[in-house]
């Protein structure tokens, strides 16, 4: 009984641990990431914190700082939800912003929804997060994106044959499916070949490359995390098949994915789903790049998400008049006016929606063989076209 | 009977000072900290049965979450289907279907030993792994939640619902690890040849463990599709099972009160972590380098607490009781004609012949080398390839396994120690003897070659002690024929005339019949009616006594052997 | 069907190769090493941390990461051979299953978990056969295979060290009696190993996708090829691994099949398993 005795302790200690906010000052907001494990995402909460740290060192809002929880949810489910708990239930939070992780909307999204409590999501992943009354990612999303690339592909490169290599994690495959049938909605244009048996996070791809080739397929579009593409990539190169051109995704949109790639066969093309932070010199990053240098924070997409969530959120919150609560937080997010940002195509609103799946444009970039580096590759927004 | 009451009592008490504690915690702790405790009480479910596989029956099993996995399908599946029964039914169908499961994955693995387990349950884990991120749970796509049962749908609720499984499984445990099942899997983790050699199947004794381990791995999954609303892969990943395999081995887990401080850890270290700020992957590092250190070291967190100070128990050398009425020696029991036995170009056996008495003790003697521990291993089924004929009551043993030998009343010991130190001796003797026993007639067994007490654990019992018991275990089976391989190797020589003295009593105490293979000439000439000599694998001679030790050529064999020895 | 077959022999060489170095270390140390692929995948990381943060030169880097990636084998032989000499097979690989929780970890924390930017050493088909494309990364894995099977093979039976090693493995005791200095031969196997493992993560990592839990992972189809030769005969363990990367490759054409791709190696495993264990055997000699 000894071990039952140190477990007691060992719960003591932790529970000890757990301060309670009073009705003091500062603001609580909270988010949800994934920091550990096979795929993290960082940067968007760290984006967000600078945000906040810059407001507070302002005097913060009406008088009241900001302060910042972020949890790791490392990928687990249960982990995922014990950390909305901990923020939404123990810290009292009067939001969740700049939010960025695989699987959080889809498990907390009804908690949210309970609890009346929103999330400006950073960069949201799953179906979920543009499926749920109380989440409004201000990215574009991977579905979107997909179809962003699609157009890109057959519209401006006028690629005929594009296959399309699905890796399904999760309960993804409808929504890639209605983003797949959106481009033939707007382009009359089928795909030459789906394939969605593509592994998530395999080792070797070569066997459905080869497939993809024995099909015809002149262009290929995918859904991958960067691990999986430069695999992909690289099989391609290990064929020989040096005429074929990539439509990916953001998800493969970084610094350091352009270094792991040295042959990119016709080019690897990505609609952006914020403008180009590659683009050093752009007036549209100006703001969003010193802070994040300032600070030391990566430029990646990423950041771009979570430096947004957070301004559109301290705008809102600004605005505010009298007590800053949950239910005022909600509320103003709710009827907030449109708030444009010279990074996004598409002004961002919370709003009443059943669903928040709104921003549709992307600033299409290019990765050419042996550049190691990405370029615009457009000169303005590209839009999916409204019915 | 108040012993009785108990061995009962106890477990029944702490299981309602759980459910208490349980209750307290639900309504005491901030919802945050119920939540990482229902994540806490999962882990242990899943804990508890790796207790069984690894801690218990020896083997390594890297896949629990993938039966967790299974268990959450059956859920799943049952909820979006809304099956009669409810979650409490669903749950517990999830636990058998992984039972089911396990069964069917042991089964080819279990054919060879240990480390192939390890490798399949490895490549099992790996494979659901990725099929389970490609095809999903049922209802996931669709987002249909799983519902909790009736009362205990708020967090705190299912907090103590948890618990209530929990300890159920616990008592569940508990009393399997008191049952046959129990001692077999302590005995096949120490040695599979004793566990046959006691008429049990190793076979069974592993897959009931394996099974055993799956359901609740199951029953764990089940309980993680309830406490999150959706069952996801992400919950039962490889490196997910990997982590629980070496907590399980690190915390000692076949002992119930670790398992639940391996679950304590399970989620205290990533919580310890997260307030110091320290990257989540460390808490992995930590417990792949704890895992390490206790397998090199042997040891766990388990045996670290409960390290006992104390010396071995050695057997008491106690006055040999009177001798009852001798028995008549009869007819030969077991008959072996022409046993031959080669390994590649060497020949171990040849051409052996004897007949062992009814109520006799046939002494096996001869030089090192000559073959008496490869004719004990002939006898009782270990060496199938053998020529020549075994018969038992004129019943020809040929082709029957060490385990069918064992119910058919042939028994063995070994010449080395195979007596499974997690048991008690109570346990051990009761799990040899197969049949129902009265604690009198083991303490008197007991206390008649001077062993410890029925309840001393096997680990306190020193070697000599622990050959003894195992004697007395067998004997207790009341087999027609009880082969000895050198029982008294482990005493000191000054006890080896009181133990011969004892185990002349035998037959008659017994209804058994002898055969001892034996080195010390003294025991023999003590116990023995009859002798057989072997040398170089033949029989030099055979007969009474007196006669054969006369013998010149067994003088010259045997006597210059220990000469030199 | 034949240009998927093919595609799978890159694959199956890199199998083939640690099913090797899977059967040496199960013959002469009596261990089956889980953390063999998860020790190659560090040293090749290593070797990319080398060229991004001190500038040597690729050529140097790789040597460096094949190296370090030996070095931490031996380091793990060293444990296994100073705190479990005497303990059995069992024991020995459940350490190694807690070091690959432990390597996968601390790479992730090392390294992270993006892309390592790896400059391929070889890349690009080497030839055509009928318009069936051969890249250069499976000729070198396959002959890497072939080779050190090999080379093994000579080892093992030609030379003074080889007869020590299997006297070492075969008769332990006799061996050490003998004057065999067990301890630095056993740690010289698991060196050479992980030398080995390295070597072929280095070749196959950059033409591949390389996030560690997948290159940890390749431990499961080696020790399925591994488990063809019984975990005693290389050139079971070599065709092993070949097949199994060809078969792979083939059913992954087939969309009906690719749920059964996953299971492959563990259905070769089962089938192996009941077709070497028709009979009975104990666990200890007697």
């Amino acid at each position: 009984m000894r071990a039952g005795v140190a477990a007691l302790a060992a719960v003591a200690l932790l529970a000890s641990g757990c301060a309670t906010s009073g009705s003091g000052d500062p603001i609580v907001v909270g988010s949800v990431n994934a920091l550990s494990g096979a795929a993290t995402f960082p940067e968007a909460s760290q984006a967000a914190r600078a945000v906040f740290d810059a407001a507070n060192a302002q005097g913060g809002v009406n008088g009241r700082k900001i302060e910042y929880k972020v949890v790791d949810d490392k990928g687990d489910p249960a982990a995922a939800a014990a950390a909305a708990r901990e923020i939404v239930g123990g810290d009292n939070a009067v939001a969740l912003v700049g939010s960025s992780s695989l699987i959080e909307c889809e498990i907390n999204a009804k908690y949210y929804e309970q609890q009346q409590v929103l999330s400006v999501q950073g960069i949201g992943v799953d179906p979920a997060c543009f499926a749920s009354p109380n989440i409004a990612p201000v990215n574009v999303g991977p579905f979107h994106d997909m179809t962003l690339t699609l157009l890109y592909g057959s519209e401006v490169l006028h690629l005929q044959d594009i296959c399309a290599l699905l890796e399904i994690a999760g309960n993804t495959l409808p929504a890639y499916q209605a983003a797949i049938d959106e481009w033939s909605r707007i382009t009359g244009k089928k795909l030459r070949y789906v394939d969605a048996t593509v592994p998530y996070g395999g080792s070797d791809y070569t066997s459905y490359i080869v497939k993809a080739r024995a099909a015809g397929c002149k262009a290929i579009t995918v859904n991958p995390v960067e691990p999986d593409s430069v695999g992909q990539l690289k099989a391609a190169q290990a064929q020989g098949w040096t005429d074929l051109t990539w439509l990916l995704l953001t998800s493969v949109y970084s610094e350091n994915y352009a270094k792991a790639v040295s042959e990119a066969g016709a080019g690897v093309y990505v609609p952006a789903e914020f403008y180009p932070f590659t683009d050093s010199v752009s007036q549209q990053t100006k703001a969003w790049r010193d802070l994040m240098t300032s600070k030391h924070i990566p430029l990646t997409s990423f950041s771009q998400g979570g430096y947004l969530a957070a301004t559109y959120f301290l705008d809102v919150l600004r605005g505010i008049k009298g007590e800053i609560t949950r239910e005022s937080v909600t509320a103003a997010l709710r009827g907030m006016k449109p708030i444009s940002d010279p990074m996004v195509g598409t002004p961002y609103a919370f709003g009443t929606g059943k669903a928040h799946h709104d921003n549709t444009a992307g600033w299409p970039v290019k990765l050419a063989s042996g550049t190691n580096k990405w370029e615009p590759a457009a000169s303005d927004w590209l839009r999916i076209p409204k019915n | 009977m108040p012993r009785v009451d108990r061995r009962f009592a106890l477990p029944l008490l702490l299981a309602v000072l759980a459910l208490v504690l349980g209750w307290g915690l639900s309504v005491g702790l901030s919802g945050y900290f119920v939540y990482l405790g229902m994540s806490a009480v999962v882990a242990c479910v899943a804990i508890l049965g790796l207790g069984v596989v690894t801690g218990s029956a020896g083997m390594i099993s890297l896949c629990q979450l993938t039966f967790g996995a299974v268990g959450a399908w059956v859920v799943s599946a049952l909820n979006l289907v809304d099956a009669p029964g409810g979650f409490l039914v669903w749950l517990l169908l999830g636990g058998l279907a992984a039972g089911v499961v396990g069964l069917v994955v042991g089964l080819p693995a279990l054919r060879l030993r240990g480390v192939n387990l390890a490798v399949v349950t490895l490549g099992l884990a790996a494979a659901a792994d990725v099929t389970l991120v490609q095809i999903q749970f049922p209802g996931a796509t669709e987002g249909v939640a799983v519902q909790r049962p009736g009362p205990f749908t708020s967090d705190r609720a299912y907090f103590l619902l948890c618990v209530i499984v929990l300890v159920l499984c616990c008592l569940a445990v508990h009393l399997l690890h008191r049952s046959r099942w129990g001692s077999a899997w302590k005995s096949v983790a120490f040695s599979e040849r004793a566990t046959a050699a006691a008429g049990a199947s190793v076979r069974t004794s592993k897959l009931t463990a394996f099974a055993v381990g799956a359901a609740l791995g199951g029953i764990s999954g089940g309980l993680v599709t309830g406490q999150v609303g959706l069952a996801f892969p992400a919950s039962f990943t490889t490196i997910q099972s990997l982590a629980l395999y070496v907590l399980a081995v690190m915390s000692g887990a076949h002992l119930i009160d670790m398992a639940v401080f391996g679950a304590v850890l399970w989620v205290a270290v990533p919580e310890l972590l997260k307030r110091w700020g320290v990257p989540q992957d460390w808490g992995f590092v930590v417990f792949g380098l704890f895992g390490v250190q206790a397998l090199a070291s042997g040891t766990n967190l388990g045996l670290l607490l409960r390290r006992r100070t104390g010396n071995e128990i050695a057997p008491v050398a106690a006055e040999v009781p009177p001798a009852p009425e001798p028995v008549p020696i009869g007819g030969p029991v077991l008959t072996v004609r022409g046993l031959s036995v080669h390994f590649g170009h060497v020949t171990a056996l040849s051409d052996v012949d004897l007949d062992l008495p009814e109520h006799g003790v046939l002494g096996v003697i001869g030089p090192n080398g000559a073959g008496k521990s490869t004719l004990i291993d002939v006898l009782s089924g270990f060496l199938p390839r053998a020529e020549g004929s075994v018969t038992l009551d004129g019943r020809s043993l040929a082709g029957l396994a060490p385990t069918r030998r064992a119910r058919l009343s042939l028994r063995r010991t070994f010449q080395q120690d195979r007596v499974p130190p997690g048991l008690t001796v109570a346990a051990y003797v009761r799990f040899v003897a197969r049949r129902r026993l009265r604690g009198e007639e083991i303490a008197e067994a007991l206390a008649f070659f001077g062993c410890p007490p029925a309840d001393t654990p096997l680990a306190r019992v020193d070697v000599g002690a622990r050959r003894l018991v195992e004697v007395v275990g067998h004997l207790l089976a009341r087999p027609r024929v009880l082969l000895l391989d050198e029982p008294a190797a482990g005493l000191p020589h000054e006890e080896h005339l009181a133990f011969g003295r004892r185990l002349r009593q035998v037959p008659a105490r017994f209804g058994v019949s002898v055969l001892l293979v034996e080195h010390d000439l003294d025991l023999v000439r003590a116990v023995c009616d009859t002798i057989t000599v072997l040398d170089f694998g033949r029989v030099l001679a055979s007969g009474p006594q007196a006669q054969v030790l006369a013998d010149p050529a067994v003088l010259k064999a045997y006597m210059g052997e220990t000469e030199l020895a | 069907m034949l240009q998927g077959a093919l595609a799978g022999l890159a694959a199956g060489g890199l199998y083939a190769v640690l099913a090797v170095c899977l059967t040496l270390m199960s013959r002469l140390v009596r261990v089956v090493n889980f953390a063999q692929a998860a020790t190659g995948m560090v040293g090749s990381y290593l070797a990319v941390w080398l060229v991004v943060h001190t500038g040597l030169p690729e050529w140097a880097a790789t040597l460096g990461g094949i190296l370090l990636g030996a070095g931490l084998s031996a380091g793990l032989g060293w444990i296994v051979c100073t705190w479990l000499a005497e303990t059995d097979t069992g024991t020995r690989s459940a350490v190694t299953a807690a070091v690959l929780l432990l390597l996968i970890s601390l790479s992730f924390i090392l390294f992270g978990n993006k892309p390592q930017p790896f400059r391929p050493v070889l890349a690009g088909p080497a030839f055509q056969v009928g318009g069936v494309v051969v890249s250069q990364v499976t000729v070198a894995t396959v002959g890497l295979a072939v080779l050190v099977a090999l080379a093994c093979r000579l080892l093992l039976g030609r030379t003074a060290v080889g007869v020590r090693l299997r006297a070492l493995s075969e008769r332990p005791t006799t061996a050490e009696l003998l004057g065999i200095p067990a301890k630095p031969l056993s740690i010289a196997v698991w060196a050479g190993t992980g030398l080995v493992a390295t070597l072929a993560i280095s070749v196959v990592a950059p033409s591949q996708s390389n996030d560690p839990t997948s290159l940890a992972m390749l431990v499961v189809p080696a020790s399925a090829a591994a488990l063809l030769g019984g975990f005693r005969r290389l050139d079971l363990a070599v065709g092993g691994g070949l097949v199994l990367g060809v078969v792979e490759g083939a059913v992954a054409q087939s969309d009906h099949l690719s749920l059964v791709r996953y299971f492959l190696p563990l259905l070769f495993i089962v089938a192996l398993l009941l077709w070497s264990q028709r009979k009975e055997v104990w666990d200890a000699a007697r």
